[in-house]
């Protein structure tokens, strides 16, 4: 039984993952919507999620019958490249090297792309503009489903990770749906950071555990290695920033 | 549109080609090693735990020097 460390861990790391995903997918829809109008974006987002639930229909047995061990390797291994990806560009933007992904631009570079593009003809259907909506919410999807199964599969908190991510999505969709404007006050630098330190600490874990590393306190390792990760990564913006500033 | 989307799925996981190349190599050595029974299996915890940070920070630095260059 996973202890309530893990359990929190898990939960979060999915809510606060699924959030920046959420955020993003929510940009394209809206400049969809707002550009080309809501049927089509709504159409391509509700394909998506059907394309969505179709991949994890299939991938849900395919998991059941890898052996736990060689999964946690897999996941472990994944987990560290797409968490140091991560986190290695959140410094960059943190020091300024990088320019911080700003979503009014984002929505407004949509917008106006979509509002170029070819209108439909008279059959009605706005291929294109389904299309947008459709690409975003799947891409933006598929990170999700890989982050809950990357979180959640190796202690059998799947339904924990899931449940961090659907709510997640809920809380976006729930304001995008309030207020028809991208969510540009979400800190997503400081999202995308805590969460690379999050998924590296976990990939860490999962990929020493898999190789027969009996970390010290099970799975309260954990918590050393985000705050090991976490120390790594505010050491570099620290050393890093003043010779930024220096050079701009 | 199925490419770009499977590009896009790969770009998940890899950014800086150096940084996932280290991370891969560190992970199959130590584990080679490891499971091979050349070292018992806390000295590749300690291997996996300062390695990856440090393939991390070069990556960071590597890509910092070129940002302030170009800046």
């Amino acid at each position: 039984m996973p202890n309530l460390t893990t359990m929190v861990s898990v939960a979060g790391a999915a809510f606060l993952a699924s959030l920046v995903e959420a955020v993003e997918a929510l940009t394209i829809v809206l400049a969809v919507g707002l550009a080309r109008g809501f049927r089509p974006a709504l159409t391509g987002a509700a394909s998506a999620l059907v394309a969505l639930a179709i991949i994890v229909a299939a991938l849900g047995p395919l998991l059941g019958a890898v052996p736990v061990r060689g999964l946690r390797f897999v996941i472990g291994v994944l987990l560290l490249m797409f968490g140091l990806r991560w986190l290695r560009k959140a410094i960059l933007r943190a020091v300024g090297i990088l320019a911080l992904h700003d979503e009014d631009a984002a929505f407004q570079r949509e917008t106006r792309e979509l509002a170029e593009a070819e209108r439909p003809g008279p059959s009605g259907l706005d291929w294109i503009a389904g299309a947008a909506a459709f690409k975003a919410v799947l891409l933006e999807g598929v990170e999700v489903v890989f982050i809950v199964i990357a979180v959640g599969a190796g202690r059998g908190l799947l339904g924990l990770a899931s449940a961090g991510a659907l709510l997640a999505c809920l809380v976006v969709a729930g304001i995008g749906a309030a207020i028809h404007r991208p969510l540009s006050r979400v800190p997503e630098n400081g999202l995308k950071f805590a969460v690379g330190v999050m998924l590296s600490a976990f990939g860490l874990f999962w990929t020493g555990e898999s190789l027969g590393v009996p970390w010290p306190g099970g799975d309260a390792a954990i918590l050393a290695f985000i705050a090991w990760f976490l120390a790594v990564a505010f050491g570099l913006v620290a050393f890093l920033k003043p010779r930024a500033a220096g050079l701009a | 549109m199925i490419r770009a989307i499977a590009s896009q799925i790969a770009a998940l996981f890899v950014d800086d080609g150096l940084l996932a190349a280290s991370v891969l190599c560190l992970v199959a050595a130590i584990g080679a090693l490891t499971l091979s029974g050349s070292w018992s299996a806390w000295v590749a915890g300690l291997l996996l735990t300062l390695a990856l940070p440090a393939a991390l920070a070069a990556s960071v630095l590597k890509s910092a020097r070129r940002g302030t260059r170009r800046g």
